[in-house]
Order: C-alpha cells, then sequence, then structure tokens
C-alpha cells in the first residue's frame, strides 16, 4: 500500500512512549489514501490520541517518538527541523480535538485566531486572510459569520466553538485532517450535523480524514475504513462495514405484557402538569427547566425520557425523588401524593424510588471503601444487622455480577463501567420498586454500556423492576425501554411505544432527533439517507422561552399560528400522544 | 460600558468603606484600652482625668462621639462628611495634614521597591518556566519559597549589618537623608520627586542613594511571591490545550510565545495589585528599622499612644488606597480580558 | 518545541519535602523539650554582658569540654547587653512563637472550617451577614489592625492569639465555604439524600471530611503568617511583653547593639525565625502540590 501513489501518509514502525513507562504506541504501520475517511478506534488508553498527534509529529508532554518513520508528501516527517515541521502541521495536516472550548485562545476573536493562522502557512495579507476566515465560517454552518468571528470562545456554544476549530482546520485546504475525538460532549443532533459538514467538506475538497472515535455508530455511519488500536498495537486495520457486524439491529420490546397492565391497575407513578424553575441569581429572571411534565409508569414497566442537553430530563428525574421541590404538579406514587410527605415518611418512601447518576465516581464519597458505603444506607434503614449485612451487599453484588473482591477498594481505584453496576446494586439494597436511572451510561466505554443494559434488562426479569432510564443515547433506550417520552425544552413532545417511536415518529422534533441517531449499522448511514429532517437554527434560551410552539423557530412546518398559541399533548392514536396541532397535515406542506 | 463598570464599583466601594470606618470607630472604643489614664498618667487626680477626658471628647456618650466624628463639634467646620479626619490627640494638629505629609513616604517606598521586584521577577519567574525540570525551574520554586515566607525586619537587620556595619558601602538606617542635607521644599511628599522637581539631581540621588536598603530588602521580600506566581501562571498556560493547539495549527514560536504571556498576564496582575495593597499597611516594619516616617511609623506611634484619631485616620486612608487599588485592577482585568463581564 | 514537557518536579519534590518535614520536626521538637535543652534560665541575666559567641571552630572542644569535664556550658551564641543568653532564648522562643501561632490557627480554623460549613450549607439572612462580616474583616490592613487589636487590649499572649484568629478564621471559613458549595452539587451527596441519609448526617459524614482537606493545606501556610505577625508586633512593641523570650523582640532589642558591630544577639533569632517560616511555607507547598487541587 505504501507504494499506491494516493497514499496520502504512510507510518511505518511508530514507537512513542512516556518517560520512564511502558510504550504507549509500539510499531505502528498504517496508510491513509487521499480522500479516504479513516475511523482509529480502541478503548480509552490504548493510545488513539496518542497516534493521532504522533501523525503531526506531536506528543503530549512528557512522551516521545523513539521510532519509526512517517512518509508525507515525500518527506520523513520525523526527520524535519522544528521550524520545518511547523510548515507542515496546519497547512498540510490539521488537527481538530475534544475540547474546542480550551483549544482555542480565550483572549483572541475566533476570526482573528482562523485567519491568524492562515496568514502564517499562506503568505497572505491581513484583509485576505479576514475573509478567508468569514468564508471558512460559513462553509461550516455558522449563521451571520461576520458578526460571529469577532465572537469570543467563550461566547460560543460547544458546538460552535467545534465549528470554528473545523472552519480553521480546514481553512487551509490541508491535505489530511486528523480529528481526536470531535463530538464528544455534543448533542445528537449538533454531532451529526457536524459530522455531516466534515464529511461534505472532505468529499468535496479530497481531503483524507483520520476520526478518532469510541463511537460505533459514528465509524458505521462516516467511515470508510477502521483501525483499532489495543494496548498500543493495531488490532484490526479492517473496511467499516467488515468492523460492524450488521447483526446489531435494534431490539425493540413488545408492548403487550404492559397493555395488560395498563388495563388492570393504577399506574405506579403518575405525574402530572410537572414544572421546575430555577431562579438566576442575582436577577428576577428564572430558567424554565420543566414545564408542563405529565407522564405514568406502570408496575413493572420501562420507560425512556429522551431528549438533548437542557431539555429538563434530569430536572425530571430528580423531581420523582423529591430531590427537588417542583414548582407546580402532582406526583403520586403508588397512592401517595409526593408533595404531601416530609422527613422519616420521605424518607421511607425513597426507599421504594431509588437513582442512578450519571458519572459513578462522583455518586460515590470518594474517601470512602466501596464496602462502607454499601454498608452505610443498610445501617441507616436498619435493614440488616451488621451479622447479616454481608450477606445483603454479596446478594446485590452478585445481581449486577460484580466481584466481591471490590469491597475493600476505593471508587478511584475501579473503572467506570463496575463502579456504574455498583450504583445499581447500592440502589437495589433498599429493594426499590422503581428505579430513576439518570444518564447511566453516558460516561461510560461503548462495551461497558451493553453490560449495563443487560444488568437492567435481567433485573427486569428476575426482580419486577420499573424504571425510567433518562438518556440522550437512543441506541441504548431502544434496546431497554417499553415506551418512550420525548422532551425538548422542559415540555413532553411526544410519548408513544418505543417501536412506534423509532419507526413512524410524529413530531417534527422526534423525527430531527430518531434522524440524528447514527445506528451501528454501515448499510444505513446517515449520509446516504435522502429524507433527513434536519433542525434549523440554535436552541431557544430556556430564561427567554417563545410564546408559542417551543420548536416554531426552528421547524420546517411552523405557521403563524405555531408561534403564537401553546401547544397541548394530545391523543395522536391509542398510547401514542404528540404536542403538535399541525399533526396530519405536515404532507400538505410537501404538496404544496 | 467600562464607565459604568468603574462607578459601580466605585459605589460598592464607597459602602465597603463606611462599613469598615464604622467598624472601625466603634472596635476601638469597645477594646478595653483608657486612653484618658495614658494621657494623664495613673496616678492623675480624679478632676484632672475628668477635664482630660472632656477634652478629649470621650466623656459624651458613644454616638455622640461618632456623631461629632462625623460632622464635627459644634460648627468647627470638621468631620468625615467634610473631608476631616479629626486633630491628633498626641501632636495636636490635623490628621488630615499629617497623613498628607506620610503617606508619599510610604508610596515612594513600595513603588520603588515594587518596579524593582517586578522587574527582576517576572523575568526570572518566565525562565523558570519555560525549561520544567531544569535548574532554572526548581532554583526559582526555591527561591520563591524561601524569600516569599521572610521575615522583613530580620533581613533588614542582616542588610544593615552586612553593608553597612561590616562592608561600609551603605548609608546606615537614619531615614531619607543624611541628617546635614535640607530636604527639598514639600511638594508632593516623595523625597526624590520633589529634588527632581526643584532641579536638584543630587538630593535626587542621595535619597535613592539613603532608600537603596529599605528597597533592596522589600524587593527582596517582595520578589518570592511574584516569582513563585509568574512561574506557576506561566508554566500552566504552557501546558495549555490552546498553546498545543496553537503548535499543532504550525504557528510561528514568536506568536505561541506571545500568546503565552498574554494569557498569563492577567492573573499576574491581579496577584501584583493584591500584593501592593498589602504593602501599603504592610511596610511598617520596614520604616521602623530604616527610621523612614512614612505612614507605618505614624500608625505605630499612634496605636502605641491610644490616638484614637490618628489610628481611624491611618486605617481609613490604607482601606480606600486598597479598595482603589482593587478598582483598578478590576478595570485593566476588565479590558485586558474579554472573558471578564463588564 | 515539540514537547510541551511533564513538569517533573518529584525528584526535587522529595528533597523539598524532607527538608520541609525535618525543620517543622525540629522546630515542634524544640518548642515541647526547650525546659530540658536549655542551659541557662532565659529570662535570668548572667554576668556576661555582651559576650559574643565562641569561633565555630571552638565548638567541638567546648562541647566535649561540657559533657566529659562538667565545666560550665559556653554561651553559645554569646549574650546580650543585659547578660541574657541568646542561645537559650532563641530556644525558648521556639516555644512561645509556635504556641502563639498554633493556638492561633486552631482557634481560626475551628471557628473557620465550622461556620464555613454552615455557612456554606445553608443559605439564609444569618449565613449572609456572616459572609459579609467575614469579608468585612479580610478587608482590614493586616498587620494594623492586629497591633491595634493587641495594643488596646493589653499586650497578652491569649489577646495575641484572639487578634489573630479574628484575622485567620475568615481565611478557613472561605476556604471551606468554596469546598462546600462545590461539594453541594456532588452526586454523592444526593446519593446519600436518596438513600435516606439525614442532613446532619450527611454534614457530618461528607461534606466536613471531604471539604476540610483545603483548610488543613492552608494550615500550613498560616502558621508560618502568624509566626511572621507574632514576631512582628513584639518587635514594634506591640506583642508579648519582654521578658518573655520571643524572636522579634529579640531581634528589636540586638537590633540597638548592632551599629556597634554586636551582630549575634539579632542574628541568631532571625536564623531561627527564617529557617521556621521556610520550613512552613515549603509544608504548604509541598501539601497544596500533592492534595490540593
Amino acid at each position: 500500500m505504501a507504494d499506491n501513489k494516493n497514499t496520502v501518509l504512510s507510518a511505518r514502525g511508530l514507537s512513542v512512549q512516556y518517560a520512564a513507562e511502558n510504550p504507549t504506541l509500539t510499531d505502528i504501520n498504517l496508510d491513509i489514501a487521499a480522500g479516504e475517511i479513516v475511523g482509529l478506534t480502541g478503548s480509552s488508553g490504548s493510545g488513539k490520541s496518542t497516534l493521532a498527534y504522533a501523525l503531526l509529529g506531536l506528543t503530549r508532554r512528557g512522551a516521545q517518538v523513539t521510532g519509526g518513520k512517517i512518509d508525507f508528501d515525500g518527506h520523513d516527517l520525523l526527520a524535519l527541523s522544528d521550524e520545518e515541521l511547523e510548515r507542515v502541521r496546519g497547512r498540510d495536516i490539521a488537527l481538530i480535538v475534544q475540547n474546542p472550548r480550551s483549544a482555542l485562545h480565550p483572549m483572541y476573536q475566533v476570526g482573528r485566531q482562523i485567519s491568524r493562522v492562515y496568514q502564517a502557512h499562506k503568505d497572505s495579507g491581513r484583509t485576505e486572510a479576514q475573509q478567508r476566515a468569514i468564508e471558512m465560517l460559513r462553509l461550516v454552518g455558522i449563521n451571520d459569520p461576520e458578526r460571529r468571528s469577532d465572537a469570543f470562545v467563550h461566547e460560543l456554544s460547544g458546538g460552535m466553538a467545534q465549528r470554528v476549530l473545523i472552519a480553521l482546520a480546514l481553512s487551509t485546504n490541508p491535505k489530511l485532517l486528523i480529528a481526536d475525538e470531535p463530538t464528544s460532549g455534543l448533542d445528537v443532533t449538533v454531532q451529526a450535523q457536524f459530522l455531516d459538514t466534515m464529511w461534505e467538506t472532505s468529499r468535496e475538497t479530497g481531503t483524507a480524514m483520520v476520526l478518532v472515535t469510541q463511537e460505533p455508530g459514528i465509524l458505521a455511519n462516516y467511515c470508510d475504513r477502521v483501525i483499532e488500536l489495543d494496548a498500543g498495537h493495531v488490532a484490526k486495520d479492517v473496511s467499516a462495514s467488515a468492523f460492524i457486524s450488521a447483526s446489531t439491529k435494534r431490539s425493540t420490546q413488545s408492548p403487550s405484557a404492559v397493555e395488560r397492565e395498563r388495563q388492570n391497575h393504577e399506574p405506579l407513578l403518575r405525574v402530572e402538569g410537572l414544572r421546575k424553575t430555577f431562579p438566576l441569581r442575582g436577577t428576577k429572571k428564572v430558567v424554565q427547566a420543566v414545564d408542563d411534565v405529565s407522564l405514568s409508569l406502570f408496575a413493572g414497566e420501562s420507560v425512556g425520557l429522551v431528549g438533548e442537553s437542557g431539555s429538563g430530563k434530569s430536572t425530571v428525574g430528580r423531581c420523582l425523588l423529591k430531590l427537588l421541590e417542583a414548582d407546580a404538579g402532582k406526583i403520586t406514587f403508588d397512592g401517595q401524593d409526593l408533595a404531601a410527605i416530609g422527613g422519616h415518611t420521605l424518607r421511607k418512601l425513597r426507599q421504594r424510588i431509588q437513582i442512578v447518576q450519571q458519572d459513578p465516581y462522583d455518586s460515590f464519597d470518594p474517601r470512602w471503601s466501596i464496602e462502607k458505603s454499601l454498608l452505610d444506607p443498610l445501617v441507616i434503614h436498619k435493614i440488616a444487622s451488621p451479622a447479616e449485612a454481608r450477606g445483603v451487599i454479596e446478594e446485590s453484588l452478585s445481581r449486577v455480577s460484580v466481584e466481591f473482591s471490590v469491597l475493600s477498594r476505593r471508587p478511584r481505584d475501579l473503572s467506570a463501567g463496575v463502579l456504574q453496576r455498583i450504583a445499581i446494586a447500592r440502589a437495589l439494597l433498599m429493594k426499590p420498586d422503581f428505579l430513576v436511572l439518570d444518564e447511566p451510561t453516558s460516561m461510560l466505554a461503548p462495551q461497558d454500556r451493553h453490560v449495563i443494559l443487560d444488568v437492567l434488562k435481567r433485573l427486569r426479569t428476575e426482580l419486577g423492576l420499573s424504571y425510567l432510564l433518562i438518556s440522550h443515547d437512543l441506541t441504548s433506550v431502544a434496546s431497554a425501554c417499553d415506551r418512550v417520552v420525548v422532551m425538548y425544552l422542559g415540555q413532553v413532545v411526544e410519548v408513544g411505544p418505543t417501536v412506534d417511536i423509532f419507526e413512524k415518529p410524529i413530531h417534527p422534533y422526534t423525527k430531527a432527533l430518531i434522524g440524528a441517531h447514527l445506528e451501528e449499522n454501515p448499510e444505513t448511514r446517515r449520509v446516504e439517507r435522502l429524507d433527513r429532517v434536519d433542525l434549523e437554527g440554535e436552541i431557544p434560551s430556556p430564561i427567554d422561552l417563545p410564546v408559542g410552539c417551543y420548536l416554531a423557530t426552528r421547524c420546517a412546518h411552523a405557521t403563524d399560528a405555531c408561534h403564537k398559541e401553546r401547544q397541548s399533548l394530545s391523543p395522536f392514536s391509542s398510547h401514542h400522544d404528540v404536542r403538535c396541532m399541525r399533526v396530519g397535515q405536515f404532507e400538505l406542506d410537501e404538496a404544496s | 460600558m467600562i464607565w459604568r463598570f468603574t462607578l459601580r464599583r466605585l459605589a460598592v466601594g464607597l459602602v465597603q468603606l463606611s462599613v469598615l470606618i464604622v467598624a472601625v470607630f466603634f472596635l476601638i472604643r469597645l477594646l478595653p484600652a483608657d486612653p484618658v489614664a495614658r494621657f494623664v498618667g495613673m496616678n492623675a487626680s480624679p478632676e484632672a482625668y475628668a477635664l482630660a477626658e472632656q477634652s478629649l471628647g470621650l466623656d459624651l456618650p458613644v454616638t455622640r462621639q461618632f456623631e461629632a466624628f462625623l460632622f464635627g463639634e459644634g460648627n468647627d467646620g470638621g468631620g468625615l462628611f467634610r473631608g476631616e479626619l479629626g486633630t491628633s490627640w498626641v501632636t495636636g494638629s490635623s490628621v488630615n495634614q499629617e497623613i498628607r505629609q506620610y503617606l508619599p513616604v510610604t508610596l515612594e517606598l513600595i513603588t520603588l521597591s515594587f518596579l524593582i521586584a517586578v522587574g527582576l521577577g517576572v523575568p526570572i519567574g518566565v525562565l523558570g518556566a519555560v525549561n520544567p525540570g531544569g535548574a532554572a525551574d526548581k532554583g526559582t520554586l526555591v527561591y520563591g519559597l524561601f524569600a516569599g515566607s521572610q521575615p522583613e525586619f530580620s533581613w533588614g537587620i542582616i542588610f544593615i549589618f552586612v553593608f553597612f556595619v561590616v562592608l561600609g558601602i551603605a548609608p546606615g538606617p537614619l531615614g531619607r537623608l543624611s541628617p546635614l542635607t535640607d530636604p527639598p521644599d514639600f511638594v508632593t511628599g516623595a523625597i526624590t520627586i520633589d529634588a527632581l522637581l526643584a532641579g536638584r539631581v543630587d538630593i535626587f540621588l542621595e535619597a535613592l542613594w539613603y532608600l537603596s536598603l529599605p528597597i533592596l530588602t522589600l524587593s527582596f521580600v517582595l520578589s518570592g511571591p511574584i516569582i513563585k506566581m509568574v512561574r506557576e501562571n506561566v508554566a500552566q498556560t504552557m501546558n495549555a490545550d490552546f498553546m498545543f493547539y496553537g503548535q499543532a495549527a504550525g504557528l510561528p514560536r514568536g506568536v505561541l510565545a506571545r500568546d503565552a504571556l498574554r494569557a498569563a498576564f492577567a492573573p499576574a496582575l491581579t496577584l501584583i495589585g493584591i500584593l501592593f495593597g498589602f504593602m501599603i499597611g504592610g511596610a511598617v516594619l520596614i520604616e521602623s528599622i530604616f527610621s523612614i516616617s512614612g505612614l507605618g511609623q505614624y500608625a505605630i506611634r499612634s496605636i502605641l499612644a491610644f490616638d484614637y484619631p490618628a489610628i481611624q485616620g491611618v486605617v481609613l486612608t490604607i482601606s480606600a488606597l486598597t479598595l482603589l487599588i482593587y478598582l483598578a485592577i478590576d478595570v485593566c482585568q476588565a479590558l485586558l480580558d474579554p472573558r471578564v463581564s463588564v | 518545541m515539540s514537547n510541551t514537557g511533564n513538569r517533573d518536579e518529584s525528584a526535587a519534590f522529595g528533597v523539598l519535602a524532607w527538608i520541609g518535614v525535618g525543620i517543622v520536626s525540629c522546630a515542634v521538637f524544640l518548642a515541647i523539650f526547650s525546659p530540658w535543652l536549655i542551659p541557662y534560665d532565659p529570662t535570668q541575666a548572667t554576668e556576661n554582658v555582651s559576650m559574643p559567641p565562641p569561633p565555630l571552630s571552638a565548638w567541638p572542644s567546648l562541647f566535649w569540654q561540657t559533657i566529659a569535664n562538667g565545666s560550665p556550658t559556653p554561651h553559645w551564641f554569646g549574650t546580650d547587653a543585659s547578660g541574657l543568653d541568646v542561645f537559650s532564648r532563641t530556644i525558648e522562643a521556639t516555644r512561645t512563637d509556635l504556641i502563639i501561632a498554633l493556638s492561633a490557627n486552631i482557634v481560626s480554623v475551628i471557628i473557620g472550617v465550622s461556620l464555613g460549613v454552615i455557612s456554606g450549607y445553608f443559605r439564609n439572612i444569618w449565613t449572609e451577614t456572616l459572609l459579609r462580616t467575614a469579608d468585612l474583616l479580610q478587608s482590614f490592613p493586616v498587620f494594623i489592625t492586629a497591633m491595634i487589636l493587641v495594643a488596646l487590649a493589653g499586650r497578652s499572649w491569649v489577646n495575641i492569639v484572639l487578634a489573630m484568629s479574628l484575622l485567620y478564621a475568615p481565611i478557613y471559613l472561605r476556604l471551606t465555604r468554596t469546598e462546600v458549595l462545590a461539594l453541594r452539587e456532588r452526586s454523592f451527596i444526593e446519593a446519600a439524600r436518596a438513600l435516606g441519609k439525614t442532613e446532619l448526617g450527611i454534614a457530618r459524614h461528607h461534606i466536613l471530611p471531604n471539604a476540610i482537606g483545603p483548610s488543613l493545606i492552608q494550615f500550613s501556610v498560616t502558621i508560618g503568617f502568624a509566626i511572621l505577625l507574632t514576631a512582628g508586633l513584639s518587635f514594634v512593641g506591640a506583642g508579648v511583653r519582654p521578658p518573655t523570650p520571643e524572636w522579634g523582640s529579640m531581634i528589636a532589642t540586638g537590633a540597638t547593639q548592632l551599629v556597634l558591630g554586636d551582630w549575634w544577639p539579632s542574628l541568631f533569632p532571625g536564623i531561627a525565625i527564617s529557617v521556621t517560616v521556610f520550613g512552613f511555607a515549603v509544608c504548604g507547598h509541598v501539601l497544596e502540590k500533592r492534595y490540593g487541587r
């Protein structure tokens, strides 16, 4: 492959080592062809970021390239002088990184940061460089680039900053773009739009790309070839379709069992007209976190609550345990009104409702051993005598398939996946009926996510546990929930059985959200789909919400009425509710 | 924009200052000291005691005393609201005039010391940061820790011994000028400036000569925290993501260096400002050792003599200056750093 | 420049840490055992006035003579103008200064940390007032305020301790409060609440132990400040009353003899204070690098 004319870059025997440690990368060989998009993947610590930087002849603090060569454009990058490398970097090989907001200098306007890189590489004047910056910002889909180029990085959202970074990287028309987990921390719809832009630009300009990511969805949807690293070695170098076995088809839950439950019983949990605002410090304004949420959940049922950051889904979860006091609305759990109880009664009730939080490392006292953390709730509720406690704890741990040896460890010594399972075990100690899972998989590596979801499904069959799975990860929700509740800006916009929501979404927001979902299937790549629904513009501020439909400003189907009238959640079919007054009329728009 | 910000900060500062002066006024009177006894002596007759008490105004209830402090007594045209701090119980002259005389001396001393400490400390700190783990790095770390922790009075004395007693290359601790030299006319109160204004370069040089040891001592102590902080800031900036990214984008080294300094400068400015504010009230010991009659010496004298009006004046002056310096830092910060919201 | 470099301080670190710990342990040892270590009564004048210390080269033989032949102990650091043994006073002063600095900091930590936890945990008019008061105290010029407080309240070591506590408690209050505010947002606090722990239990078992760290680091740094302040106050005549041995007042008395060439009465206490505060500063730095944010 190295002899191939189209090869842009080829590395041979590349090794990188941090001072006095095991080599991070050993003997890496790889080739990247012109216009090719190569996914670089591997678990955390496998050295993928280190490799990405090494391809630029760069290392992070303390690391050193200990051997090998990188052929690029007829030169060995590792043999170049610092000055020569300076010219290659940014001109021929460009980089974008994970944390765009810290990668840009905080005290210069972003437009200036683009233009000065351009100036450094393309012998151009200042005005020309400024024009180039604005042109690039427009190209990556930033509205009003003239104004935005004068912004400072702290004034931009994460997605916007990432676009600035890619504008900067591509401004010089590099032959190779290296993207190190460019979308981590972005919402799904933003992620999809960003990756689309990147993909399109790469196809248009013929720029080759190395895309570092852990997400199988991204690999499947955007990459031609996948290189997997394992402990600093290349473990696989295959085509994307070979890498992702097409068998990871979505399994959706059968609604029949729950149907019966519904007809016979009152729901276990009923939420009506929930509202929660947070005062904004130093002003009289409030942030509208939750605005009119109603939902119900039956015994044995699992419901997914999805929406992007800022949609208020976590706030709903917290209100259910009364960890936050709702402003308005009624929450009834097993016939008991949550607003009416407090103190001891509340603590007793909380035994039946438990929560698993997002960041496992944050949800354990860092100073306590796992044993102490698990023992404490047993002591508080006098669930078990000291003699029995060990048995109870061990039973709980075996339910989540965690070895007992973890008991003597501290949280920081354990992996995120294991710790998250221990968090579930801790909740199970209370023998709860209902579990709120607040983004339980978002901090975990893809492999650990599957383990958690399997545990949840098992607990449901073994213990008859009901749960509310709050997540922005649609794959998790699709595989583990009977019904899905979609939230946007504090409102429920659509509720329905999982199959309906995923296959026949009604609300324009749900459509966009499902459309942005990157399935782990190279056969249904997003970039090849024609019926993509994308939302325009930016999400309105929750401090200053529109009068009518919250989506109206971004919706292709919006009419004057949408902008003026408040929408209500109305039945669309049995068990499927939608908050949109124009349901069923969208076809008219397309016809006209 | 910046003007509104400044005015708002100034208003907040004034409120702080008023609370502070109220606190000082009452705190002093709450403490179990007896200034009257201090003035008339322990064995004075009750009559003499009562007379003294009356003349100091201490026979009045505290609220009346406070009123007099704010509005002056009768129609004497005094009072804090007219900008008068009262009359010293010891010297009988106006506290305003005394502070006017002593404050410039202190400001002159610490400003010169700061110029030297910053002028030397900043490059040394940067030097320590650019080559992490190197000898310069370790050296600046240890020096910064050492100098930053040291008692200035002890070092002042060591320097006097070494440079005056043993080597004889520096003047003795006799004040700001030789006792035989006539000081220049009082204009600003800072002797170096006044000498230049009077066109007397010889007096200017002599003043610098006499100030050399106090400045050496102060800049030695001040250089510690400055070096330590500059070293840490620059090191932190060099490890920042945007520096790594700038390198990855192939920015020339000169541009990168400027980027690093720009980001490190703002926090450094804050610390230097805070140190300066601290030193206005902290130069007491140096002044005492070198017999420099500045605000610190005045403070010691007034406090040990229980001279309440003078004590109040000193605390008020120092606090007001400190607040002004903090205000200046905030304004500079807002001008320099776009992240600071105006 | 292609390598931003690792801040490999580990080597220097080890040495520095040992220096810091060594100095602090020595100081504490001297403070505890000074009555058994000093050859002369620190407040009782001898007949030798302004006697210079023996030359360093003579020290080993003198030392040997003292132990073996029982001859009278020499004045290792000389004597001052009143005939007091500088060596005994310097050692005994370790006790005075350390006790004052430690007491002031212990009182400040207890007050500051508990008020910090309270003001971080409860947000109401009382804790707001408390915070404003702390701000006010921190805006006073430290040295001058300490002087005013001690001079006007009476020059006793208890008053010095109280004055310093008033000035230092706000530091600990601020530190703890910031920490508590951050802790309150942590998931494990919420988890404990969901698991049925009472607010008091959360404050005692989770908040306090996790919030106290920065204060303990600060403790080491502030002890250095407190020693400087104690000595500084005595130096200008507003601290502990002579003849209590104290470094600052010893330096001040010695300074009057300095122009005559008698360097020893002020130099030895000067070295003692320099080394001690350096030791505490190093410990503070090491603690902060290892356990701080």
